[in-house]
């Protein structure tokens, strides 16, 4: 975990390949370079990738693309992807209306 | 603010989940099982083939079906099962906040059991967001529970068992499957499941994955290539199909978040399929009272879902006090036999990855079957299933270790054998004489046994073969009889047709084909 | 309906004895069973887009039929963002292709 946090490891050039326009997370619409790019620009971890370009961040949260981002991500680091830690869990852990994520029922006992 | 209370809260009503609330209940907790689907019974009304296994674990019994015993089971326990329920959220003192409708409620109990299961993995390649890319789990979806035709024409991605069985149902639904594509050099499924696909006509691409799909708004045809020992695609090699669906069938993930967000310590385990929880032997996670079991804590089959929702239901009735140790003790220990039954042979957890040349018997594995989904003439005959007699008698084309014997039970006349060990390949008795009643052959999930008289005395032969497609040939009718690789061999004449309830579904289709086919002839194409 | 399974080897008659139901798909009068998901009577009915992307306006459709992928949502009733293989279908329904999240294509937007 240590080896992630430093920021001068150096982790060689961005070098743009064929499949750069894939797209990765379909929910925000995010590519393989925009990920890639933004590896090399710092961003070494799954939280700050997802914050910086939302992939994983949309309706689904990531349910399909997690597993794809962390490996694209690891492969840039010339790490292996367990030792990427995932995004973090909150709630809402599924799509839903604020008004009904407002909207608390109380139960009887 | 008020918040209901419950001994137990089960998320997910998949087969781990009702099995512990069934338990659980049993013992006099007061259970409630959340699930977010309309229907229970999570991807089991799903699965129409015939499970494997032993009786203990419903062999032979198709899963919907199980599924229906399982939802029975629940009602009598008493088990109360809340549909379109969205659990959002667990919190600290097992607080379990759920959407139902449009409003939000919140509940706690003294134990929480996480069974959320499995999502489907994908891959990327061109075009993989075109409408007509979809999980194998989407097409399975769509034509078992709904009636829909997942596309006319359908390549597969993916051997593993997914991939294998869903391309069989999408067969049975009427779709024509061009091509099941991997990646991998070797098909990562049973092979009883790839040989009952290889034996219709649908070719394999070992070492093969998709470069591009085609289509404008909508998925028109699929580019495959062959890959390198580095899955780097090699020049030259593309072959294009027209298809309108491409289905992807590459592994599980477990859907843990609920666990990682209640703060359960977690690992990433490629073996059990991504980021599962770690557990104690009672399936209790770090987090004092949360348990977890099925797919969720490590991919694993419905069967083995089962058994560790039951243990886990039986762990958290001691934990919460409701049984003694003794008693806990005594079930899991049955729990954990029938358990470590289902997880033994070659596809077993401790196996996976492993390059498994031999059988247990010491029997070289068909090379063939691994990289076409097929054994060849040749190979078929070194394994105790095929046997030559002068009179009808099983030929068993079992040819892997796979933990399952309702063909041994199935037989009244003692023809089959497989011993005590579960894994042992099938073998057939010739000094017992078969009645040709057909009960192995309808019994066998992997559909691998046939009736064989090699000689009929008029220079024919008959092969009575499982069958589950329609419409069913008719007494009479004349096609081609299919190579084990689904080529065409000979004119065949459909001699017998039997259906019967104990059958469940599966016909026994009987075909008189030229003697010299007699051990090559393994399909009927009208 | 083409798309359906007149007969299964094994599950027999699906569907039997369902209501049939009127709903309209993009304004055209479409027919399906009471309570199957919409996704499944459109499938039936051959729509194969459901929606087309925000960013690149890119045509999308069943991804994963259980709730997971949200990529087949579509504006249903004047509400954008249903997942269509998740809600059930009922007579008069107003399906309607998503473009974004507005039911209006992106050159009217």
């Amino acid at each position: 975990m240590d080896e992630l946090q430093d920021r001068s490891r150096d982790i060689g050039p961005f070098v743009a390949q064929p499949d750069d326009d894939m797209i990765v997370c379909r929910c925000e619409e995010v590519t393989k370079g925009e990920i890639r790019k933004a590896v090399h620009e710092g961003l070494y971890t799954i939280p700050e990738i997802r914050r910086f370009l939302r992939c994983g961040m949309g309706l689904c949260q990531g349910q399909t693309c997690a597993k794809l981002v962390k490996s694209i991500v690891a492969r840039e680091l010339k790490v292996s992807p367990a030792v990427l830690e995932p995004a973090t869990s909150r709630s809402p852990m599924r799509p839903i209306e604020m008004h009904v994520f407002a909207d608390e029922k109380e139960d009887d006992e | 603010m008020k918040i209901k209370r419950f001994d137990l809260i089960v998320v997910g009503a998949g087969p781990s989940g009702l099995s512990a609330a069934i338990e659980a209940a049993k013992s006099g907790l007061k259970t409630v099982v959340f699930d977010e689907n309309a229907r229970p019974g999570g991807q089991l009304f799903k699965q129409i083939h015939k499970f494997f296994g032993s009786k203990e674990h419903k062999a032979k019994i198709r899963g919907f079906h199980i599924g229906e015993q399982l939802l029975k089971e629940a009602d009598e326990a008493g088990v109360e099962v809340v549909l379109n329920a969205t659990v959002i959220g667990l919190y600290q003192d097992h607080e379990v906040v759920v959407r139902l409708g449009e409003e939000v409620h919140h509940y706690k109990a003294d134990a929480v059991l996480i069974a959320t299961g499995a999502a489907e993995n994908m891959v990327l390649f061109d075009g993989w967001t075109l409408p007509g890319v979809m999980g194998a789990g989407a097409a399975q979806t769509l034509m078992n529970l709904y009636g829909v035709k997942p596309g006319n024409r359908v390549l597969m991605l993916g051997s593993g068992n997914v991939g294998l069985v869903v391309s069989y149902q999408l067969l049975q639904a009427g779709c024509q499957v061009v091509a099941l594509v991997d990646a991998a050099p070797k098909i990562g499924g049973y092979g009883v499941h790839a040989a009952k696909v290889a034996r219709t006509g649908v070719p394999f691409y070992l070492s093969h994955t998709i470069k591009t799909v085609e289509g404008e708004d909508h998925v028109t045809g699929v580019t495959i290539a062959q890959v390198d020992n580095h899955f780097q695609f090699i020049e030259g090699t593309e072959k294009h199909f027209d298809v309108d669906t491409v289905c992807v069938a590459v592994g599980l993930s477990p859907m843990s978040q609920l666990m990682k967000m209640a703060g359960c310590a977690m690992e990433d385990n490629p073996k059990r399929g991504g980021q599962v929880p770690l557990l104690d032997e009672y399936g209790m996670t770090s987090v004092p009272g949360v348990f977890s079991a099925g797919d969720v804590s490590g991919i694993e089959e419905a069967s083995s879902a089962m058994i560790e929702g039951r243990m886990a239901g039986t762990a958290i009735a001691e934990y919460l006090g409701f049984i003694t140790k003794e008693e806990r003790d005594r079930n899991l220990e049955a729990l954990n036999n029938s358990l470590s039954g289902l997880r033994q042979g070659m596809f077993a957890p401790a196996n996976r990855g492993k390059d498994i040349k031999e059988t247990e018997e010491g029997i070289p594995i068909s090379q063939n079957l691994l990289h076409h989904g097929f054994v060849t003439d040749e190979e078929i005959m070194r394994f105790p299933g095929v046997t030559h007699q002068d009179r009808i008698h099983p030929v068993i084309e079992c040819t892997q270790n796979i933990p399952c014997n309702p063909c041994q039970d199935a037989c009244h006349i003692h023809c089959i054998k497989i011993g005590d060990k579960i894994t042992q390949l099938p073998a057939v008795d010739t000094t017992k004489t078969c009645i040709n009643c057909g009960m192995c052959v309808a019994s066998c999930p992997g559909q691998a046994i046939f009736l064989v008289n090699e000689d009929e005395g008029d220079g024919t032969a008959t092969v009575t073969l499982p069958y589950e497609f329609l419409p069913l040939p008719e007494v009479g009718a004349k096609g081609k009889a299919l190579s084990r690789s689904g080529q065409p061999l000979c004119d065949a004449e459909v001699t017998q047709v039997r259906t019967a309830p104990a059958f469940d579904s599966t016909a026994l289709l009987t075909m008189k084909v030229p003697k010299e086919y007699a051990m090559r002839a393994r399909f009927f194409k009208a | 309906m083409e798309g359906r399974i007149s007969r299964h080897p094994i599950l027999g008659v699906q569907n039997e004895g369902k209501k049939t139901v009127t709903f309209l798909y993009d304004g055209k009068p479409m027919q399906g069973f009471e309570g199957e998901p919409i996704a499944a009577a459109l499938k039936a009915n051959g729509v194969v887009i459901h929606r087309y992307t925000a960013k690149q306006h890119k045509p999308r459709g069943i991804f994963c039929a259980i709730g997971r992928c949200t990529d087949c949502v579509m504006v249903v009733d004047g509400k954008p963002n249903i997942r269509t293989c998740m809600t059930p279908l009922k007579e008069g329904m107003d399906v309607r292709t998503q473009y974004g999240v507005s039911p209006k294509p992106f050159d009217q937007q």
